[in-house]
């Protein structure tokens, strides 16, 4: 079996006695993105945090670039600290307000003692442009920024260790256009030319089909759909999938709309069926139960399986 | 009847480097009922020139100045800090860009509704945790029974900015300003979301400022755009016209940097160079170092911005009149 | 939260055992015992006797653990400097002047800091910013002992408004507390001003000043409550820490309350009574370090009902 970059397996996180997350399968394959996208508030952020350990998680297993790191202690997890960096999706919360961006960007170096204080201070300038921040914001606090601009300083500071793996958070919904394209260009940049992995949370699904190889779709704590990013768009199987595809705002005035949503009900009625014969690989498990059934291609949806034997 | 006027607006911020203009001379204004969508460049002075409106920049280090500075016809200059209270939340009411900060973590969501309705209204505490859990279910927050008794850490980013927007619409404010209303929100939400808004805009006669980078949420929602660059207006005019024929260089570079319009991964278009630095602002037009048809000309003059008689206005040397008042 | 309450509980019984093993330890390690005094030589051989008397030619452990069978039964032994009395009874009647002392100065010091801080975070940069850091950093620079000294001159000998030393009367009360609320109120004066900074500058004040509340409203009740969530948790060692203090300011007033007991037990080799009088400081300070957290998680929601792992 060859390693992934990060693979979950039956992951679960409960918070008193809810269940938010709820035995999640999720795999980034080495120097590809996986997007996760889906319903606000179905446990994107808990997922991706747990990813990192920095939400512990209640059940299942968690294995960076092989290694199960689900029980390691903190102390033992610091040399892995260093392949995974993660862009919160509360940019602002997690920028120290006493430190220049300067300082904010070079501070994983300075954690891990790499370069001296003045290589760390040029690197930190370099990165600034990278994002797009001309290099005398090195001096600035967090507060004196645009929403867009500290969004860009914490995908700087996640960036700057060089790391395997990031688990990036809604890195792009506070930026223009011109600059998401940098940021998401500078990504793939990294991707090819570093072999980056990636666990990019995002509504945008207009980026998420620019950028990403998969993608997996959570409602209510569960994958209900996931796929290779072109049958994802072009043959979503799921109602949610699809509700979510439709209701994409059309960027023509002249064409408005009332946007469609399906609610809860309406969602659970309309759960795919198949016969056993449309599923891959045969034969399959029968069960009246909602569950993951795979498709041709990669491509597996919640449903439930009629009929057969 | 107008709720917002704002003329020639100056936001500067004391700093290390001297004076920073981060807003340099912004008009626009607004109608009730109407929906006005502004757009730009990030760090272009959007969420400056909204909390200035509103007078929450803290002064100093910001200065402000401006010819106008109304909204609902209160001189926002003058009002004091009685005035503006009463002012901010019932007359216009704010949603910010940053939900995730925007809460007190040491208070529960019922309780910062509950205040800021009673704050406004006559309303005991029990009618307004009545209300607060009737519009958190309008912003699609099915348990809210249950999410008023939660803290701010214990929800989702998404979840934060609806009980921000709801929190927002509690007072029932003769405008709203929503900065970024909708980032945390997956598309289904935020239709239900701008839904509405659009209804009790139809309901009320309520105003909309709209800061949005997300151009479909704005061909969407709202009657005017402007379009922000550098702390000035590049462009404004009613949406259809704005997409439809943008008049300004910037605006057809924005428009043309839309992602995900072709299927499949590809690189995203950038507009050639990089913003402009507050601290050291281009001269003449703030655009010219990126523009494609720059002359000698635009490195000299600012170019005005006039607005004609069809709604439309474009702050480049180079669109003829014509242009603008066709 | 009680499972929080009983681990800490737990946990600061452990580390009250492992602190009392610490001070035992030290106190014997100090070369030198009671008898050891050169202005009465003993004979070896009574030597010896009050020394298995007083079980001293045991092994240290054994010591230890008689010892601390006696804690438990609230039987501190007796003191050798008055064998007339039991260190319980006599720590029973020197804590009082400590206590109303201390604790009036610590309740009027710290009340004061916290409003000079506050009021010099809401008047940024004004007089009284400067006046309360004036204060802050002189509180806590300048020693308690050259304070007492200080005080007396000025107030007793210059002015003579009240007397200079001893206990009794209230009157005499108030130089020693003022001495002792030096301290409290400096060190407050400096936390109160930061916290409350802080929590001025999140963005959660700016939605708060946006929804049209009072900016009483929003200091009282929003800033305060945050800013209290750091603050508590200098208060209840800093109370503790009054208890050093008290040895110069007693001293210095002639106050007969526990810290002159200090002085005199550690010169004349008084185990019992040295060991009695710090285990009261490491107690104290385990169970106010205690109290503290348990208001910390308290008035923080993230601690209470656990969060965000960050
Ligand atoms: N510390 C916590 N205590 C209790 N519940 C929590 C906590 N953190 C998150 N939750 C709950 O877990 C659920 C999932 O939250 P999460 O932040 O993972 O959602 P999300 O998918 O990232 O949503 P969004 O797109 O809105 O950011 C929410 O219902 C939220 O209320
Ligand atoms: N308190 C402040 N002190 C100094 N400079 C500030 C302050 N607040 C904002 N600025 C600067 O003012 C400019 C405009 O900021 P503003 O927040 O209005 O941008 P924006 O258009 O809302 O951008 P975004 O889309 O990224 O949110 C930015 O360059 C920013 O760095
Ligand atoms: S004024 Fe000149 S530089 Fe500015 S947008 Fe027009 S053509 Fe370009
Ligand atoms: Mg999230
Ligand atoms: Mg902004």
């Amino acid at each position: 079996m060859s390693e992934h970059a990060l693979e979950l397996s039956q992951i679960s996180k409960e918070f008193g006695g809810r269940t938010v997350v709820d035995r999640v399968n999720l795999v980034v394959p080495k120097n590809q993105v996986v997007a996760l996208v889906g319903e606000s508030g179905s446990g994107k952020t808990t997922t991706g945090l747990m990813a990192l350990r920095l939400i512990e998680p209640s059940a299942g297993r968690i294995l960076l670039g092989g290694h199960d790191i689900t029980s390691l202690r903190q102390r033992d997890l610091k040399p892995f600290r260093r392949q995974m960096q993660v862009v919160f999706q509360d940019s602002y919360a997690s920028l120290d307000p006493m430190m220049t961006l300067g300082e904010i960007i070079a501070e994983p170096l300075a954690i891990h003692a790499i370069g001296t204080a003045s290589e760390r201070r040029d690197r930190a300038r370099d990165w600034l442009q990278r994002v797009g921040l001309d290099g005398s914001y090195a001096t600035r606090y967090p507060h004196e920024l645009s929403g867009g601009q500290r969004q860009r300083v914490s995908v700087a500071r996640a960036l700057i260790l060089g790391a395997s793996v990031l688990v990036a958070d809604e890195p792009t919904s506070a930026l223009d256009v011109s600059v998401k394209a940098q940021i998401v260009n500078l990504l793939q940049g990294l991707q090819a030319d570093m072999g980056l992995s990636m666990l990019f949370i995002s509504h945008d699904l207009s980026v998420v089909r620019s950028l990403a190889d998969q993608v997996v779709v959570m409602l209510r704590g569960r994958v209900v759909e996931r796929g290779p990013t072109d049958r994802i768009f072009a043959n979503a199987h799921h109602p949610y999938t699809r509700a979510l595809l439709d209701a994409v705002p059309v960027i023509d005035p002249t064409a408005r709309r009332r946007r469609t949503f399906l609610t809860a009900e309406e969602i659970n009625a309309n759960t795919p069926r198949f016969r056993p014969e449309d599923i891959e690989p045969q034969p399959l498990v029968d069960t009246a139960d909602p569950q993951l059934v795979a498709l041709a291609g990669s491509h597996f949806v919640e449903a439930i399986v009629t009929g057969g034997r | 009847m107008r709720l917002v006027e704002i003329e020639d607006l100056v936001v500067s911020f004391r700093q290390f480097e001297g004076l920073v203009q981060a807003v340099r001379g912004v008009s626009f204004d607004l109608q009730s009922g109407e929906s006005l969508g502004i757009v730009g460049e990030s760090g272009s002075g959007k969420s400056v020139t909204c909390s200035a409106l509103l007078r929450l920049l803290r002064e100093p280090p910001a200065t402000i100045t401006a010819k106008k500075l109304v909204l609902g016809g209160q001189d926002m200059l003058r009002a004091d800090k009685r005035a503006l209270a009463s002012i901010r939340g019932r007359v216009a009411a704010m949603v910010f860009q940053d939900p995730m900060t925007s809460l007190d973590p040491v208070f529960t969501i019922g309780h910062q509704i509950v205040e800021t309705i009673v704050a406004h209204k006559r309303a005991s505490k029990k009618e307004a945790l009545a209300r607060a859990i009737a519009l958190l279910k309008r912003v699609e927050i099915k348990n809210a029974e249950a999410v008023v008794r939660y803290y701010p850490h214990q929800l989702s980013g998404g979840m934060l900015q609806r009980v921000m927007i709801a929190m927002a619409l509690s007072c029932e404010p003769a405008v709203l300003v929503a900065d970024e209303p909708t980032t945390a929100l997956d598309v289904t939400i935020q239709a239900q979301i701008l839904q509405l808004i659009k209804d009790i805009q139809a309901e009320t006669g309520m105003g909309l400022i709209m800061i949005t980078h997300d151009l479909g949420v704005i061909a969407e929602t709202v009657d005017r755009v402007v379009v922000m660059y550098g702390g000035r207006v590049m462009e404004t005019g009613p949406v259809e016209a704005i997409f439809a024929a943008p008049l300004h260089p910037y605006t057809r570079a924005l428009l043309a940097s839309i992602p995900g319009q072709q299927p499949g991964k590809q690189r995203l278009t950038e507009i050639p160079g990089s913003s402009p630095n507050p601290a050291n602002p281009p001269s003449g037009c703030p655009f010219h170092p990126r523009c494609p048809i720059a002359e000698d000309a635009c490195r000299v003059t600012t170019p005005l911005l006039e607005t004609k008689a069809t709604g439309r206005a474009a702050a480049c040397i180079r669109v003829p009149a014509e242009r603008v008042a066709a | 939260m009680l499972q929080f309450i009983i681990r800490r509980t737990l946990s600061m019984l452990v580390t009250f055992f492992v602190v009392s093993i610490i001070i035992f330890m030290m106190m014997h390690a100090i070369p030198g015992g009671p008898f050891d005094g050169n202005d009465m030589p003993l004979p070896d051989n009574i030597r010896a006797r009050l020394m298995a008397q007083l079980g001293l030619d045991k092994p240290l452990w054994e010591q230890y653990l008689r010892y601390m069978w006696g804690v438990f039964h609230l039987d501190f032994g007796v003191p050798y400097q008055s064998p007339g009395e039991t260190v319980m009874g006599l720590i029973a009647h020197a804590w009082v002047p400590s206590l109303v002392l201390g604790g009036l100065g610590v309740l009027i010091g710290a009340p004061i800091g916290i409003l000079l801080g506050m009021a010099a975070a809401l008047n940024r940069n004004s007089w009284i910013d400067y006046l309360a850091s004036a204060i802050a950093t002189l509180g806590l620079t300048i020693p308690v002992f050259v304070i007492s000294t200080l005080l007396i001159l000025v107030f007793a000998v210059w002015l003579h408004w009240t007397p200079a030393s001893g206990w009794g009367e209230p009157r005499r009360w108030i130089l020693p507390i003022m001495a002792y609320a030096a301290v409290p109120m400096a060190t407050y004066a400096r936390y109160a001003r930061s916290a409350m900074l802080d929590t001025l500058n999140k963005p959660f004040v700016t939605v708060l000043r946006a929804k049209g509340l009072s900016e009483r409203r929003i200091i009282f009740q929003h800033v305060l409550r945050n800013s209290a969530i750091p603050m508590i948790t200098i208060f209840l060692p800093m109370f503790v820490g009054i208890a050093t203090g008290s040895i110069f300011v007693e001293a210095i007033f002639r106050v007969p309350g526990l810290g002159a007991y200090f002085v005199s037990s550690i010169q004349k080799r008084d185990y019992p009574l040295e060991m009695a009088l710090m285990l009261l400081i490491s107690a104290l300070f385990c169970i106010s370090y205690l109290i503290s957290d348990v208001l910390y998680a308290l008035l923080n929601p993230r601690i209470r009902l656990g969060g965000k792992g960050r």
